[in-house]
């Protein structure tokens, strides 16, 4: 094993802050796919988590000496891209109603049955209704697969304020697929 | 009323099954079970490229107009210094582009935590300790000035509190030929 391959990422980062840029591409090509889904989910479009995740890279690298801990780079680039999906969201929604947008993206699946495919963009559109903070907590649990305590100590807050926040998200989720029933 | 009964979001949680449910909410938790019998798990893969574009972008920006260059504070760098009480200066940037720019943006820092006040004396300046003065940052005793100088070889030091001169650590320094040491700094 190189040497660089097997670098932890606080030898990466170190690497980086002391002026060797280029090894920055090592921290982008370890994680590019680890929170694609969840900013993809967040996002409603895997174009729209692209932009985030590189957007985000680009952030972090800006603020990399206030990363406290190199080795848990990470999870502090996971609280940047969660920052960046919630303030694009707010943003888009400003700018332009969902549906006028058409904004959710479906790809096209031949595996994925036709009637699953529409259950499975009705609910991403219903997602999108919600708050970041409701639609973060679902997109953790149900596409993450993480438990609530998983997910409280990612975000740094309580097992009942999560679960008062999704069982909201479950209600609207409810609320907004019956809207959108044939 | 469209809120799941509260039984139905403990199925929802996975903390119950089906089956735990009383007769009359079987139908509700199968329309629950549906609901998430719909979430998209598929994984999403970024292009290769991504690595390549983010440094592109950070190249891009480093070279952008006024020579601006991100500037970076390393904390465990100023480890040492805490015990020494003394300074350092940073000249943070990207690798050197193709061509050397006209101006480069340095950011001095010095971390003086019982210092009143600290200043940058140096050839940019005719030595004037008034002329530069450091403000505190966020991190206790840590103090900061963001210069853009012209490309070429500079001395300077840091005046503490009027009136102590401390030369730059983490930086070459000369025999200025009254008995203090200047830093070097060379963009």
């Amino acid at each position: 094993m190189s040497g660089r391959e097997g670098a932890t990422d606080g030898q990466v980062v170190r690497a980086v802050l002391a002026g060797d840029t280029e090894r920055y591409a090592e921290l982008v090509t370890r994680y590019r796919d680890r929170y694609a889904r969840y900013a993809a989910r967040m996002l409603g479009s895997a174009d729209e988590a692209e932009d985030a995740v590189q957007d985000a890279f680009v952030r972090a690298y800006d603020q990399l000496a206030q990363c406290r801990d190199p080795d848990k780079f990470v999870g502090w680039f996971f609280l940047i891209l969660r920052n960046r999906c919630f303030a694009e969201r707010r943003r888009s929604k400003d700018v332009a109603p969902l549906e006028a947008a058409g904004a959710v993206a479906a790809p096209e699946r031949p595996e994925v049955p036709v009637e699953m495919a529409e259950r499975r963009r009705a609910l991403q559109h219903a997602l999108l209704e919600l708050t970041p903070e409701q639609r973060e907590v679902f997109v953790l649990k149900h596409v993450e697969g993480l438990s609530y305590g998983e997910i409280a100590e990612r975000l740094g807050t309580s097992v009942p304020s999560l679960k008062m926040r999704m069982h909201r998200a479950y209600d609207r989720l409810r609320e907004q697929l019956r809207d959108r029933a044939p | 009323m469209t809120d799941f009964h509260p039984q139905v979001k403990q199925l929802l949680d996975g903390e119950l099954t089906l089956a735990d449910l009383a007769p009359e909410l079987r139908a509700e938790g199968e329309e629950a079970l549906r609901l998430l019998a719909a979430v998209d798990r598929e994984p999403v893969t970024l292009p290769g490229t991504l690595g390549a574009r983010v440094l592109a972008e950070l190249r891009r920006r480093a070279e952008a107009p006024g020579f601006w260059r991100r500037l970076r504070l390393r904390p465990w760098t100023l480890v040492p210094a805490f015990a020494a009480g003394a300074a350092l200066a940073l000249l943070l940037s990207p690798p050197a582009p193709t061509r050397a720019p006209a101006a480069v943006t340095v950011r001095f820092v010095l971390f003086a935590p019982e210092a009143q006040q600290v200043a940058l004396a140096g050839t940019f300046n005719q030595w004037d300790p008034a002329a530069t003065p450091l403000v505190r940052t966020g991190a206790p005793g840590v103090w900061t000035a963001t210069l853009t100088l012209p490309a070429g070889q500079h001395q300077y030091a840091f005046v503490v509190d009027g009136a102590r001169w401390v030369a730059d650590p983490g930086a070459p320094a000369v025999d200025d030929g009254f008995g203090r040491r200047n830093s070097v700094l060379s963009l």
